[in-house]
């Protein structure tokens, strides 16, 4: 009977079933930080591209100070708001890159039913005529935009929508300032921050909230071919606002994460040398304690080359094993990863924060595989080695 | 210079996070702060259990049926739906269990209305909770005494309330429960229907009830499922 280097490689490692299995637990645990990373790597970025897209402009434009308002508006209720006069508009619309611009109002009441002391109630003021164009990724799950731009009509979030139970033609109301609203619209879940938000028409708020001619942002969208950074160098010499590029965004908030990849990947290199150590180890035991068997072999005729690809070939099954195993596992777990990583993070895109497919966990695999290989080398070519007369006499001292 | 990087980061991210809108709380009817709430609403608790179910899972659309029939009105509109995710919280001092907490969102005039009750292990109302309610009246209707109207009603007296037409049978103990707020009588109404759907569901998914006990809760143990999960 013929038996195949494999199916002798598989015997050998069934001998120490208990050492096997947790080497191939390490190789497993190390597959599994590998994957998760660079499904981290990749699912991160697209997350927030895909945010930063879905605001439909690439520019922003604020008062000055306001990158610290949404703390203000949780601190202060609104109160601590900072406004731009619309006089700026025609400030930001001489510049022939910019393709359309979108002011935004936000007010925030404080609402004493809401919970057991009270909360925040934040309403966006948009322009129905510009706003819809630029979001036009938005669905409705009921109903449309505004009818009438100086209407009390609102358009909720459908996450807003559900934790108020509003369908269309409901009315919302703002006790503080007894102000009535009919629902128009319900948006259908987009996966960003619209879902959670309440539009209304910018002027009846501004109207409603004594902030005529006052706005909190604007959106500005920038031609297609247009020199992004060129106008974001204009705008900085605007009075008393902040200009804040969806570029510049991501630049930073890529920056801050990378900090934490770096923490990661090196936890996951120090996993990998430590499961290649475990194969090397593993290997080298088992090529130790099978001295003789080995001699043996050779004296019956095998060359050097079947005993190297014998023991190589006992490598390449743990690391298979282990791979699997751990691919399997950031599959199984990618879910418990993303929670686990929102909860690290300062902030976090909406969307899959770990982006694993089919591509990425042959990648690992087949890295993992290379890593195996290398590391089966030395025991190999030790096995190799071994001469049949030395290793035989062995046996009898 | 890192704090400075990091204040910047955290800055920016403050300014995405404002122009992209506000964000609400996660959608669903849980307590606001469940380590505040249950001790609030069991004076002597020592811990809490959380368990998550839905008619959806539990026992499907023969299930919502039977729900619906013990309520006497359909569930309606785009959130009152089969798969709506209940939790429910059992309280324990020590090891004992000594009661439960469990709240519906309710469609009210306004916004959606979230009632919590509190019950006994018989399921008789220890306390009414409204965590959410907007209304012009709404301090009238939060005030502890219309809440005091609910305590030691169970939902044997919410059979004598019908929901659809509002009416109650005239000296049940339902009858007696009074409006305090004659301009807000529709959230008053939804109120109502909200406890009662509040003790069905506490009465199906968690009491010793003819349609059983919901699986591997501890006052189940090995008894039965009907809900065929």
């Amino acid at each position: 009977m013929k038996i195949s280097v494999y199916q002798v490689a598989y015997k050998n490692l069934l001998r120490k079933k208990t050492r096997t299995a947790l080497t191939i637990l390490g190789i497993g645990l190390s597959a599994w930080v590998l994957t998760s990373l660079f499904g981290f790597n990749r699912g991160y970025e697209s997350a927030l591209n895909k945010d930063i897209d879905n605001m439909g402009f690439q520019v922003l434009l604020t008062a000055k100070g306001c990158p610290y308002e949404a703390a203000t508006l949780m601190l202060k209720g609104g109160t601590g708001l900072r406004y731009m006069s619309e006089s700026v508009f025609a400030d930001i619309l001489k510049n022939e890159e910019v393709e359309q611009i979108t002011p935004m109002l936000m007010q925030a009441v404080f609402d004493p039913n809401k919970g057991e002391s009270g909360g925040i109630s934040a309403y966006l003021g948009i322009d129905p005529a510009t706003f819809p164009a630029m979001k036009s990724f938005l669905e409705f799950r009921q109903g449309g935009w505004f009818r009438d731009p100086e209407s009390r009509e609102a358009v909720m979030g459908y996450e807003a929508a559900e934790l108020e139970q509003r369908e269309v033609g409901d009315a919302i109301l703002i006790p503080e300032m007894n102000l009535e609203f009919t629902v128009v619209g319900v948006l259908a879940r987009s996966g960003t921050q619209d879902d959670g938000t309440i539009f209304v028409p910018i002027r009846t708020l501004q109207r409603d909230f004594g902030q005529e001619g006052n706005v909190t942002a604007v959106g500005i969208k920038v031609k297609k071919e247009a020199n992004i950074a060129l106008l974001e160098n204009k705008l900085y010499d605007l009075p008393d606002v902040q200009v804040v590029s969806m570029a510049q965004v991501k630049t930073t908030i890529m920056s801050l994460v990378s900090t934490a990849k770096v923490m990661v990947f090196s936890i996951a290199l120090i996993a990998i040398l430590i499961a290649m150590l475990g194969v090397i180890n593993t290997i080298l035991m088992s090529v130790f304690e099978r001295f003789q068997e080995i001699g043996i072999i050779k004296s019956m005729g095998a060359m050097p080359w079947d005993v190297f690809r014998m023991i190589w070939t006992e490598t390449v099954i743990l690391c298979l094993l282990g791979g699997g195993l751990g691919i399997a596992v950031s599959f199984g777990l990618a879910k418990a990863t993303d929670l686990l990583i929102r909860r690290l993070l300062p902030y976090t895109p909406t969307g899959s924060l770990v982006a694993i497919d089919g591509r990425l966990a042959l990648t690992t695999l087949g890295l993992i595989l290379v890593i195996g290989l290398l590391s089966g080398i030395y025991p190999a070519w030790r096995a190799a080695r071994v001469r049949p007369l030395e290793s035989i006499r062995s046996e009898g001292d | 210079m890192i704090q400075k990087k990091v204040r910047r980061a955290a800055a920016v991210a403050a300014a995405f996070a404002v122009a992209a809108g506000p964000l609400l709380a996660a959608v669903g009817c849980e307590l606001n702060d469940p380590d505040r709430d249950v001790r609030r609403l069991f004076p002597g608790s020592t811990g809490f259990k959380t368990i998550f179910v839905s008619i959806a899972r539990q026992g499907g659309e023969p299930l919502l049926r039977k729900i619906e029939d013990r309520l006497g009105d359909k569930f309606q509109g785009l959130y009152e739906t089969a798969d709506v995710p209940y939790t429910m919280y059992q309280v324990f001092k020590g090891n004992e269990l000594i009661g439960y907490i469990h709240g519906v969102n309710q469609k009210g005039r306004y916004g959606g209305i979230q009632v919590f009750l509190a019950l006994d292990l018989e399921g008789t109302i220890r306390t009414f909770y409204y965590q959410k309610l907007t209304n012009r009246e709404a301090k009238l209707l939060r005030d502890p005494s219309f809440g005091r109207q609910f305590v030691g009603l169970r939902l044997s007296d919410f059979d004598a309330y019908d929901p659809v037409s509002g009416a109650a049978r005239p000296g049940s103990k339902v009858a007696g429960i009074k409006n305090p707020a004659a301009g807000a009588e529709d959230d008053f109404k939804a109120t109502l229907r909200a406890v009662k759907k509040n003790l069905i569901l506490c009465q199906v998914f968690l009491l010793n009830n003819k349609w059983g006990r919901v699986p591997n809760s501890p006052e189940c143990g090995t008894c039965p499922s009907l809900f065929g999960s």
